[in-house]
């Protein structure tokens, strides 16, 4: 999966799961403070993100290191490449 | 202890979504069934009439708050600031923790339930729930979700039983207030559509059947023709305060809660029990101190049952017999279930205010089992100075409510 589909498919699930409009969707945006999601929309995000993408993310410790919308896009890259796909 | 006052309304049904719009096709003598596309696929499902709300304005909610909703707490949320900006009550009164909120419905989202255990069963996995669908499903999501979005700190409280939630959840706001825990309290029901709740009235054979081709002749409660219920949806909330704060700040006062009884028939689980119907209705009249003749109308249950409705006659025409008006609103808008007790309360709060008797739409030749009281079949103008309200619910459960035209 490329970085732009990883985007984009990210973006998606702001939009769709957390009616967030997309011009704010940028890499620097703190998820919590900018895009103001809150702990109970977190638990949500990894669902949606999960569904999205295919994978499992709910354990990782890395998770728990995301701040930005950037820090988040990236770390679904990795993912990604890890599991070859 | 302290007197009660009804101060505010507010409703989402399947003829309106405002107290306005719901009357007006009331005196119009509308009828909500609708064949509803998409049952058929469900096996096993006979009735294929419902009598759906409609949701709008819900992203009026911001996301954080509507995220824990389903769609019956949508309808309370939007029922409730309806019925609290009627009330006009001054800004301060919802912020401190005399005012509180009661609010039953028969269970939780019924469409959140069976998202999630569709999301649930196919791999036992439960990992792919969203975690707000888990307050879509509680029992108490409507009081939870009412109570998180006005910021209500006073008593939050549900009162779910089957089609006498929302009256018992007056009945207990009304014992709050007189008994002085709080000031003011926001009750009522609410209930969403769905065919799983269908089906559990279906398998009773409770449903109406024979008329999904022909879904306006149907429900038709007390006529000789009736053959069930047809599920309906909404929300109905009041606002009741402490009579004495409500005329010290001159609030409109539709009417004085007089008394309120609850009580189980303790012999069937789904059967009515006319003895049992007519020893609450009996304690109402004694707690409110008033005679039968002294009521004006009563409204009814009748959802239209051939069991359920011959029950309530019997035990109506024994108290009142034929002197006083009855009607049952369940040939307009179906049995609204948790919200019904609420919604068809202020229906008949709306009739007292207006002097005039909506009919029991679909009822042309009452059922034999179903006379010896004075049906409504045709608008009637009477002036309404005291009015019953009846409830019964799955278990046996039975509630009545007085209200008086305040002076």
């Amino acid at each position: 999966m490329t970085e732009q589909e990883v985007i984009k498919l990210t973006n998606e699930v702001f939009v769709d799961s957390f009616e967030i409009e997309k011009s704010k969707l940028l890499p620097q945006a703190n998820i919590f403070v900018d895009l103001g999601l809150d702990s109970l929309d977190v638990v949500d995000l990894v669902v949606a993100l999960q569904k999205k993408f295919g994978v499992t993310i709910r354990d990782d410790e890395r998770v728990r290191s995301i701040r930005t919308l950037g820090d988040l896009q990236q770390f679904i890259l990795t993912i990604k490449k890890e599991i070859g796909k | 202890m302290k007197r009660v006052a009804i101060t505010g309304l507010g409703v989402i049904t399947p003829l309106g979504n405002s107290v306005e719009t719901f009357i007006s096709a009331l005196e119009r003598k509308e009828n909500a069934s609708i064949y509803m596309p998409g049952w058929e696929k469900y096996k096993g499902l006979h009735c294929l009439v419902g009598a759906p709300a409609r949701l709008e304005d819900e992203k009026l909610i911001p996301r954080q708050n509507r995220r824990s909703m389903g769609r019956l707490s949508i309808f309370a949320v939007q029922a409730a600031q309806q019925a609290l900006k009627d009330a006009s009550l001054p800004q301060e009164a919802l912020s401190n923790n005399r005012l509180g909120c009661v609010i039953g419905s028969t269970m939780g989202s019924a469409e959140s339930i069976a998202e999630a255990f569709e999301i649930l069963i196919p791999d036992n996995d439960l990992s792919q729930l969203p975690s707000t669908k888990f307050f879509q499903c509680v029992s108490h999501t409507a009081a939870l979700n009412v109570g998180q979005f006005l910021g209500i700190t006073g008593t939050v409280m549900a009162t779910n039983a089957a089609c006498a939630s929302g009256l018992q959840a007056i009945g207990a706001g009304y014992d709050l207030i007189r008994t002085g825990q709080q000031d003011i309290m926001l009750c009522g029901g609410a209930e969403g559509l769905h065919p799983t709740v269908v089906g559990s009235f279906d398998v009773l054979f409770a449903t109406s059947t024979k008329f999904n081709q022909n879904p306006k002749a149907t429900p038709r409660p007390f006529d000789a023709k009736r053959d069930g219920l047809v599920c309906g949806e909404g929300a109905g909330i009041v606002v009741l305060e402490d009579y004495d704060l409500a005329k010290k700040r001159n609030a409109k006062i539709y009417a004085e809660i007089i008394s309120y009884s609850s009580f189980g028939n303790g012999s069937h689980v789904s059967e009515s029990n006319r003895q049992a119907i007519a020893s609450c209705i009996n304690e109402t009249l004694i707690r409110a101190k008033i005679s039968p003749k002294e009521v004006d109308y009563i409204n009814a249950h009748a959802t239209a049952t051939i069991q359920g409705d011959k029950e309530e006659a019997a035990a109506i025409a024994k108290i009142f017999g034929d002197q006083i008006p009855v009607s049952s609103l369940k040939g307009n808008i179906g049995h609204t279930l948790g919200a019904s007790g609420a919604i068809e309360l202020i229906a008949s709060l709306m009739m007292m205010e207006k002097n005039r008797v909506y009919p029991t739409l679909n009822l042309e030749d009452p059922d034999k089992e179903c006379r010896g009281i004075n049906h409504v079949m045709q608008p009637l103008s009477k002036k309404i100075n005291i009015l019953l309200k009846n409830c019964f619910a799955f278990g046996g459960i039975n509630v009545s409510l007085a209200c008086k035209k305040s002076a």
